[in-house]
């Protein structure tokens, strides 16, 4: 199989609204912000946009916010499901929308406020016991009290440190490296604030083994990317960001959130799926990759990531992280803007804005040399990964 | 009453309690010697198949080549029974008993128990007790109820004079209702006032578990074509295709395969920290549960469990999962083979009205408020509850079953705190504290505690002789 959008399609613009713990405005109104910067930031007028892809989490819907843009026709309008695991999945619809003729210019947005108005890290507590395969999947887990994100995700980290050995202080180290990266962006809602492995270790339990400062932030705020063909993205003012690939993946006995039941649950395969379609489809591997942004809801499943992507071996992503490989100056520095930990959480599309400014050498964290940039999304579900590089 | 004393009455109150402290009582001889029914009936009782206390043959291969009777039964022979009681006006402890009858503070509960044993007990023994009171406490508030402290001291004979063992007994004497929790009220954050469980949703798909549940069974899905089984459920097997799905009753016997502790948020249904596992059954599939009845810090990837059914709505049980018995250790382990710092397995003790009112006869403790819930209650308790022979006789099992059926008691100190009351589960831990060698011998030291849903039920110390090879 072989992704035949695969180095036609570009990001053409980015844009945000600042990142808050209280936006004060309703997200419907950064929507439109972010859309609005993106715009800008390519030098497209609004009104040429004609293709708009969002979240099936998304609560702002991309008609009301076409009418607010000015935008008259819409000729393709999707949502890609599962939660931070469409980050770059709506990137991938994008592609398959702008490379089939289906649209022209397509808007990719995601805008909530997550932290003043509904949290995520509340869980699905309240969620109804309805007879739906949806409501139904919940009974398995939530009448037991594993009813949040981190909870679910924490049951992997348990069984991947008794496998590989890893420890709380490895997941740490994550945090560390997110938080050092957010003291130098002036964007990042802890900028100035970076913090020590011992910080890491004594901040609260939140479900063990996960501590505080192993979990993301809850942001209010909104992200918008511009997509086009990699031709009309050079007629635009921003050096292009080329989508190298972009893919989605969803594997064997794939759940929400809470993929227990595989025979093993300390790999993450539906990211090795996409792994594969990348390195297929783009022709390049791990040692084509400068630096990454990879997905950060919780720390632990940073750790597979790592391997499902070949950086290192399996149960070997420890290793590669006590070795320094992800700070500054490391053979793969992540999350230069901070990440979903130190810059903010909107649902991994602002890691993707990044890796575009590494892409364009504007980013406040900037590594040198930049050809290939991976991004990829939500971990535990249904996911997706993109890899952006120079334009030929 | 107590209550309505002043500050002078209490003095004197006191010090007529203490004027025969220091005394020793008439000898008591057991009504019957050392038999093998009464053996046989609290090893039933405790669940303690050990083969020396009932099996001749094992016996004969034993290290005293015959039948002995558990050691934790020391007290249980001179138990008076269930015939009216007639207080020796000449026993010391029996008069200050009778005092504080008097004086309204009926309420019993027994604190400590130190048995030292200088030889096992043989059938025939025939034992003589003599019980010296040792101490009154002054009057003071417990979480039961305002009381006494009674410490006595009771040495063991046998038929022919030969000191076998001692036991150092405590028990509370205290006023029912005047407890610390029944003017507090609790923190408020009692299971009446709790909202139930997220409500598992269900449809045809998924009833089965549920109902299941609900009888007591853990049912998981079967393809009745190629007989595979999944967790959680679906409409079709993946496997072969068949859509004719049924069931099969699983032995509720797993390993601890993945686990949290939910600290935050908190979710007011559910008491934290909370254990969630990933449990994966013999029969190889794998669920969410909870597991309870151990603490968080004992949870281990690995550590066998077994499935009990928890009760939520009025229509609703969850399978859930506690640490499972370890099974009995058939060879003794030698002094060798025991480090300071290893650790016995969990086991738990489901707390059936059965257990507390079966272990509280074959121990010969005919108090009402063992097997009569009316009585106990009237008696300051929320429930019948468990006798202190029971908590010894289950430690000494407890610890028996882990170090093997020739390891020999030095002695066995327990105390007491939280009641074990019917439905609830006591879960037993332990660990090898110390080792040395004493009068020839090579001893181990146990320490262990059996903890209750209210808090440690049982701490103590157990000093095993153990074979050097």
């Amino acid at each position: 199989m072989s992704l035949k959008y695969a180095y036609h399609c570009a990001i053409a613009g980015i844009g945000a609204t600042p990142f808050t713990k209280e936006s004060g405005r309703t997200p419907m109104d950064q929507a439109v912000e972010a859309c609005l910067a993106a715009c800008e930031d390519a030098g497209l007028p609004p009104e040429k946009v004609n293709g708009m892809v969002t979240y099936s989490a998304e609560q702002n819907p991309e008609i009301e916010l076409a009418r607010n843009l000015g935008i008259e026709e819409l000729t393709h309008f999707s949502m890609v499901h599962h939660g931070g695991g469409a980050a770059c999945g709506v990137i991938a619809v994008a592609c398959q929308a702008v490379y089939s003729g289906a649209a022209d210019y397509v808007l990719c947005y995601r805008a909530f406020n997550e932290r003043s108005w509904h949290r995520f890290g509340a869980g699905v507590q309240d969620r109804p016991a309805g007879a739906e395969a949806s409501e139904v999947s919940f009974s398995w887990s939530s009448p037991f009290g594993l009813v949040t994100p981190a909870s679910w995700v924490a049951m992997f980290a348990t069984r991947y440190m008794h496998e590989y050995g890893a420890t709380s202080e490895d997941f740490g180290r994550v945090s560390v490296v997110d938080r050092s990266f957010a003291a130098t962006n002036p964007y990042a809602h802890f900028y100035q604030r970076p913090i020590t492995l011992e910080d890491h270790q004594n901040s609260r339990w939140i479900v063990e083994p996960l501590h505080l400062l192993d979990c993301c932030q809850e942001t209010d705020g909104a992200q918008a990317l511009l997509v086009t063909t990699a031709e009309r993205a050079k007629d635009l003012q921003q050096r292009p960001a080329v989508i190298a690939s972009a893919a989605q993946g969803a594997a064997e006995d794939q759940h929400m959130m809470r993929s227990y039941y595989r025979d093993s649950i300390t790999g993450i395969p539906e990211m090795g799926l996409c792994a594969s379609q990348l390195y297929q489809s783009s022709g390049l591997s791990a040692a084509d990759i400068q630096t990454a942004i990879i997905y950060d809801h919780f720390t632990p499943l940073v750790l597979p990531q790592l391997e499902e992507f070949g950086f290192c071996g399996r149960g070997e992503a420890k290793d590669f992280i006590r070795d320094g490989h992800l700070e500054r100056s490391g053979r793969l520095p992540i999350n230069t803007n901070g990440g979903q930990l130190g810059e903010a959480y909107i649902h991994g599309l602002n890691g993707i804005a990044e890796g575009v400014r590494q892409i364009r050498g504007t980013s406040v964290n900037q590594i040198d040399n930049v050809e290939n940039v991976l991004a990829t999304a939500g971990t535990a579900v249904p996911t997706s990964a993109l890899i952006l590089s120079q334009p030929r | 009453m107590s209550d309505v004393m002043t500050g002078e009455q209490k003095e004197v109150f006191v010090a007529k309690l203490r004027e025969q402290v220091g005394s020793t009582g008439t000898p008591s001889t057991a009504r019957d010697p050392v038999n093998q029914p009464m053996i046989r009936h609290w090893c039933d009782a405790m669940d303690d198949a050990n083969p020396l206390y009932t099996e001749p043959d094992a016996a004969s291969q034993g290290p005293f080549g015959e039948i002995t009777a558990p050691p934790a039964m020391l007290n249980a022979w001179t138990m008076i029974g269930l015939i009216p009681r007639v207080n020796d006006p000449k026993d010391p402890a029996s008069g200050v008993y009778a005092m504080l009858d008097a004086a309204g503070y009926v309420g019993v509960v027994a604190t400590n128990s130190e048995h030292v044993y200088h030889r096992y007990l043989k059938l025939g023994d025939h034992l003589t007790g003599t019980v010296k009171l040792v101490e009154v406490s002054e009057e003071k508030q417990t979480a039961l109820g305002i009381g006494h402290f009674v410490t006595t001291e009771t040495e063991y004979h046998d038929q022919h004079g030969e000191h076998v063992g001692s036991m150092f007994f405590r028990i509370l004497k205290f006023r029912p209702g005047t407890g610390r929790t029944a003017s507090a009220g609790g923190n408020g954050d009692t299971p009446a006032e709790r909202p139930p469980r997220p409500r598992p949703s269900r449809n045809q798909d998924t009833d089965f578990f549920w109902q299941g549940s609900r009888a007591g069974e853990l049912r998981i899905q079967q393809c009745l074509k190629c007989g595979r089984l999944q967790h959680p459920p679906g409409t079709r097997c993946p496997a072969c295709g068949a859509t004719k799905m049924g069931y099969t009753v699983a032995s509720g016997k797993g390993t601890l395969y993945s686990y949290v502790v939910a600290h935050h948020p908190r979710v007011p249904s559910f008491d934290y920290p909370l254990n969630i596992g990933l449990v994966e059954l013999e029969e190889g599939v794998r669920l969410v549960t909870n597991i309870t009845d151990c603490d968080s810090g004992q949870l281990k990837v690995g550590m066998p469990l077994e499935a009990w059914h928890m009760s939520t709505h009025e229509d609703v049980s969850l399978p859930v999962f506690r640490p499972a018995r370890a099974s009995r250790n058939p060879t003794t382990l030698t002094f060798d083979e025991v480090s300071v710092g290893d650790e016995l397995p969990l086991c738990p003790v489901p707390l059936t009205p059965t257990l507390i009112v079966s272990t509280a006869i074959a121990s010969r403790d005919y108090q009402d408020v063992h097997h009569d819930r009316d009585m106990a209650i009237k008696k300051g308790s929320e429930d019948i509850f468990m006798n202190i022979l029971t908590s010894s006789g289950l430690s000494a099992r407890y610890v028996s079953d882990w170090a093997g059926p020739e390891a020999v008691f030095k002695n066995l100190k327990i105390r007491l705190g939280a009641p074990n009351y019917p439905y609830d589960c006591m879960t037993m831990s332990g660990a090898v504290t110390a080792k040395r060698e004493e009068d020839g011998e090579a001893i181990a030291e146990v320490s262990f505690r059996g903890q209750n849903s209210r808090g440690p039920h049982v701490t103590g110390t157990i000093d095993l002789a153990l074979p050097r090879s």
